[in-house]
C-alpha cells in the first residue's frame, strides 16, 4: 500500500471520516436518501480491511468488517484508491471503467452522492489531520 | 452476403414505382452501413443542387449489419437526407423495433425520392413493398395515425409516421417510430412530409438473421449480452432512464440553464433527475428490440393541468429542453412537453431550443408585439409553450409560429437586430442539452466538426471525457480533465472514428461502451463475414467521416464552418465551469493537423482521400 503502513489505518480513517459526515447535515440527508446498507471492500489488501455503511430506515451506522446482513451494494477497490476517492482525486467513473472500481449491485443512491464528493474531502482532510495523518492529504 | 442482405427498395413516389437496388457488396466493406452507407448512396444518387424538400431529393433509412442481431444495443437505423433546417448532410439515428423487422423483411435500406400525388404510405412485407394512398391519415397527430395504421394493418406491423409538423414543413420535425424513438435530429420528417408520404408500415414473417459465423456469433453476443445485464452505469439507466445522471451533470456545470445562460441550479437537479421521474410517474421501463437496458420510459400523469395517460416518457434531453433550458423546474411539464411534441411530430432539441431563443430574444427586446402576435412567453411558463407554442409552430400558425418553425437560426436571420446572439448552434444545428463549457471541452471540438452541426452523439466524446472510454488498443488511454484541451485534439481524432462507425454499425451508444475495441472487430467478422483487423475497421471509421465532409464540402461548407456560437465559448457565469476559457482555436488546429484537413477548405488532402479509397470522390472534388 502507498499510503497507509497497515490494513487497519485506512479503516480507522474512513470510519472517523463517515461518523464525521453523519453530522453534516447535507451529507447525513444524503446518505439516508441512499437507504442502501453499502460495503465498502478492500479486502485486497488484508482480510479485515473493509468497513460497512448502513444507511436503510433512516439512519447511518457505520462499523468495520463486513455486514452481517447481505449487502445492497459492495464496493470493491484497494485502500489506496478509496484513499484517492475520498480526498476527490480519482474519478469514479474512470475507476469503474479501468476495474480499479469494481460494484456489485444498485449504483444509484451512489450516484446521487457523487456531486457532494468536494465536501466529502473537505471532511477527510480535516479527519486526516486530526488523526495526525497530515502527511497522507492529497493536495 | 451475412449480416446485411445487399438490397435496398428504390422508391420513386412521383411515378408510384418500386424498385430492387444492389449496392456494390464493396461498398458494404468501406462503408460498414447506416450513416457510413448512406452517405455513399447519397454521393452516387443524391442531387447536390435539390432543395432539401423538392421532389429531387433523397431521402435514404439505412440498417447497420447488425440490426436483427439479437444483441442489447443493435437495433438501431440510420435515417439521412439534406437538411432542411441546416441546408447540408444530416443523419439521423433511431432506436425501436423498426430496424431488426426490415433486415427480416429481406432489406438494408430504403431509398425515397419523389412527391405523391395524395398522401400515401409505403407497405413493406417480405421481400416486397407497395405505396397505398392514404389521404385520411394526412392531419392527424403521430399518436392517432399510428394507432390507425396498427388497426388496419395489425398490432405486430411496425411503424414509421410523420405528424403535423412533417405534413406542415416545420424545418425540425422528426420521423417517429412506434410513438415512441425518433430520428429526432435536422428535420428528416420535413423531407418525409415534403414527399407526401405520412408513414411507412412493416411486418416480416422471418425473425432469423443470417450471420457468417453462428457459432462463434453467439458465443460473442451472450458474452456481450451478460456484460450488459452486470453493467454498473446501464444499471442505473434502467433503473432511472437516460437522466439517472441528472444531478451529477448539473453539478459539472453540463445542464444548460435559460438558453445556456446559467450553469447551475441546484434546486432543479432534484427536481428533474431520472430517479424523481421513477418515483413521481414511471408506470415501468421500455426497451429497443432485444436490448436489456430498458432505458426508455413510460410514464403517466393522473392529475393537474399536465396530466397525461399511460405512454412515452421523456429521456435526457428533453427532459432539459422543456425543463432545464427554459427555465422550468416542472417535470410533469416536462412529461406533457414531451408528449405533444412527440405527436406533432417535432425534434424536442430543436424546439426547445428554438422557444429558448425567443424567450430570450424576447425579453431582450428584440421581438416586439406585432412579430409575436401579442403572445408573450417567459421563462418558466411550460403551460403557454404547451398550449399556444407547440401547436402554432407545429400549424406554422401565426408570425410567431411560422417563424420559429424555421428554427432558431432563420428565424434569428430574419429577425435580425444582433437577435442571433442568442443562438447555440453549430452549422444551423441547435446544440443538444451539453454545455462543452462544463460536460467538457473536448465536446466544443466535437459539436463543431460534426458533420449535421452540433451533435452530441456524433462520437462518445460526452463519454470520453467523463472517463467511461478506454481502449489502450487504439492508442486511447488519456485520463481527460473535462475542463480543459489537454489531449483533447488527439482523443476527437479517436472520438470522430469510433462515431462514424458506431453510427454506421447503427449501435447504440449506451451499450456500445460495454464492447471493447477487439470485439467490435470479432462483431464485424462474426456477423458480416469480414477479414478485418483493428486497422481495417478504424480506416472505415475514417473513410466515412471524411466521405461526410466531402458531401458538406459540395454544399458549400468549409473549414470557417467548424465554429460554434459565441455564447459556448464565452466562459460561463457561474457553476463549476465558472470563468473558464475554452481554447477553442487551438483545438481545433490540432484537430486538423491530425486529420489532414486543409485550414480552408475543411477537407482532407488527395493523397489521404486516395490512402482511404476514396479516389472516385476526391477526383470529383478536386479534379483528376
Amino acid at each position: 500500500m502507498e499510503f497507509w503502513k497497515d490494513e487497519t489505518e485506512p479503516i480507522k480513517a474512513f470510519i472517523e471520516l463517515f461518523e464525521r459526515a453523519k453530522h453534516d447535515t447535507e451529507l447525513a440527508e444524503g446518505l439516508k436518501k441512499v437507504n442502501q446498507l453499502i460495503w465498502f471492500d478492500y479486502t485486497e489488501d488484508g482480510p479485515s480491511c473493509s468497513f460497512h455503511v448502513d444507511c436503510r430506515g433512516g439512519d447511518v451506522k457505520v462499523a468495520p468488517g463486513k455486514p452481517s446482513d447481505q449487502p445492497d451494494l459492495t464496493m470493491s477497490l484497494s485502500a489506496d484508491d478509496a484513499h484517492r476517492s475520498w480526498s476527490n482525486k480519482l474519478n469514479p467513473v474512470m475507476a469503474i471503467t479501468r476495474k480499479k472500481i469494481r460494484i456489485k449491485g444498485s449504483a444509484t443512491g451512489l450516484l446521487k452522492l457523487a456531486p457532494k464528493l468536494k465536501k466529502v474531502a473537505v471532511i477527510y482532510s480535516g479527519t486526516l489531520k486530526d488523526l495526525g495523518w497530515e502527511s497522507k492529504i492529497l493536495s | 452476403m451475412t449480416g446485411n442482405t445487399g438490397h435496398f427498395l428504390r422508391v420513386d413516389l412521383t411515378v408510384d414505382s418500386i424498385s430492387l437496388f444492389e449496392p456494390p457488396p464493396n461498398y458494404y466493406t468501406r462503408f460498414v452501413g447506416g450513416s457510413g452507407l448512406a452517405a455513399k448512396l447519397f454521393w452516387e444518387n443524391g442531387d447536390f443542387k435539390a432543395d432539401a424538400l423538392s421532389p429531387e431529393s433523397l431521402l435514404i433509412f439505412a440498417l447497420g449489419p447488425f440490426a436483427g442481431l439479437r444483441l442489447s444495443g443493435a437495433s438501431r437505423f440510420s435515417a439521412a437526407a439534406r437538411s432542411p433546417l441546416t441546408g447540408h448532410w444530416a443523419d439521423s439515428s433511431c432506436g425501436g423495433n423498426f430496424a431488426p423487422e426490415l433486415r427480416f423483411a429481406g432489406f438494408d435500406g430504403i431509398l425515397i425520392s419523389g412527391v405523391a400525388r395524395v398522401p400515401s404510405i409505403l407497405v413493406v412485407t417480405d421481400h416486397s413493398a407497395r405505396i397505398e394512398s392514404s389521404p385520411e391519415l394526412w392531419e392527424l397527430g403521430v399518436e392517432a395515425a399510428t394507432a390507425s395504421l396498427k388497426q388496419r394493418f395489425g398490432r405486430s406491423y411496425k411503424t414509421l409516421v410523420i405528424g403535423p409538423a412533417g405534413e406542415n414543413l416545420v424545418k425540425f420535425a422528426c420521423i417517429m417510430n412506434d410513438g415512441h424513438d425518433a430520428f429526432g435530429r435536422a428535420g428528416l420528417g420535413a423531407v418525409m412530409g415534403s414527399k407526401r408520404l405520412k408513414a411507412i408500415v412493416l411486418k416480416s414473417s422471418n425473425k432469423d438473421l443470417l450471420v457468417a459465423d453462428q457459432a462463434k456469433c453467439r458465443e460473442l453476443v451472450t458474452e456481450l449480452n451478460n456484460r450488459v445485464k452486470e453493467s454498473v452505469t446501464l444499471n442505473v439507466m434502467k433503473e432511472n432512464g437516460t437522466a439517472a445522471n441528472l444531478e451529477g451533470g448539473v453539478h459539472l456545470g453540463d445542464v444548460p440553464i435559460r438558453n445556456f445562460t446559467s450553469n447551475f441550479w441546484e434546486d432543479m437537479s432534484d427536481a428533474l433527475t431520472g430517479s424523481t421521474l421513477s418515483e413521481k410517474y414511471l408506470i415501468r421501463g421500455a426497451n429497443c428490440a432485444f436490448c436489456s437496458v430498458a432505458c426508455k420510459r413510460i410514464v403517466q400523469i393522473d392529475e393537474g393541468p399536465f396530466a397525461i395517460p399511460k405512454g412515452p416518457g421523456p429521456e435526457y434531453e428533453t427532459i432539459a429542453a422543456f425543463g432545464s433550458l427554459l427555465g422550468s423546474m416542472d417535470l410533469a411539464a416536462v412529461c406533457k412537453a414531451g408528449r405533444v411534441c412527440n405527436d406533432l411530430g417535432m425534434d424536442t432539441i430543436s424546439c426547445g431550443a428554438t422557444i429558448a431563443w425567443v424567450i430570450e430574444a424576447s425579453e431582450k427586446g428584440h421581438i416586439g408585439a406585432d412579430q409575436s402576435d401579442g403572445l408573450k412567453v417567459k421563462w418558466g411558463d411550460i403551460q403557454t409553450v404547451i398550449d399556444e407554442l407547440l401547436p402554432s409552430i407545429a400549424q406554422k400558425r401565426g408570425k410567431l409560429g411560422a417563424l420559429l418553425a424555421e428554427g432558431s437560426v432563420a428565424a434569428a436571420r430574419r429577425i435580425g437586430r444582433n437577435s442571433n446572439e442568442y443562438t447555440v448552434h453549430s452549422k444551423g444545428l441547435e446544440a443538444p442539452m451539453h454545455d462543452p463549457r462544463g460536460g467538457g471541452h473536448g465536446l466544443a471540438l466535437t459539436y463543431s466538426v460534426s458533420h449535421r452541426g452540433a451533435c452530441h452523439v456524433s462520437s462518445p466524446m460526452l463519454f470520453m471525457e467523463m472517463g467511461a472510454c478506454y481502449y489502450p488498443e487504439i492508442g486511447f488511454d488519456y485520463e481527460l480533465e473535462p475542463l480543459s484541451s489537454e489531449n483533447k485534439p488527439e482523443s476527437a481524432v479517436v472520438a470522430m472514428t469510433l462515431g462514424a462507425l458506431e453510427n454506421s454499425a447503427c449501435m447504440c451508444q449506451f451499450a456500445d461502451r460495454e464492447i471493447t475495441i477487439p470485439e467490435w472487430v470479432q462483431l464485424f467478422n462474426v456477423v458480416a463475414g469480414l477479414d478485418w483487423e483493428i486497422d481495417h475497421m478504424m480506416k472505415a471509421g475514417r473513410r466515412i467521416f471524411y466521405l461526410q465532409r466531402l458531401i458538406n464540402y459540395r454544399y458549400g461548407l468549409r473549414a470557417k464552418d467548424d465554429h460554434l456560437s459565441p455564447r459556448l465559448l464565452t466562459p460561463a457565469v457561474d457553476g463549476a465551469p465558472e470563468g473558464i476559457e475554452i481554447d477553442f482555436e487551438k483545438m481545433k488546429t490540432k484537430f486538423y493537423k491530425l486529420m489532414d484537413l486543409d485550414q480552408i477548405s475543411g477537407i482532407p488532402s488527395k493523397k489521404t482521400l486516395q490512402d482511404h479509397n476514396l479516389e472516385l470522390e476526391a477526383d470529383t472534388i478536386l479534379g483528376e
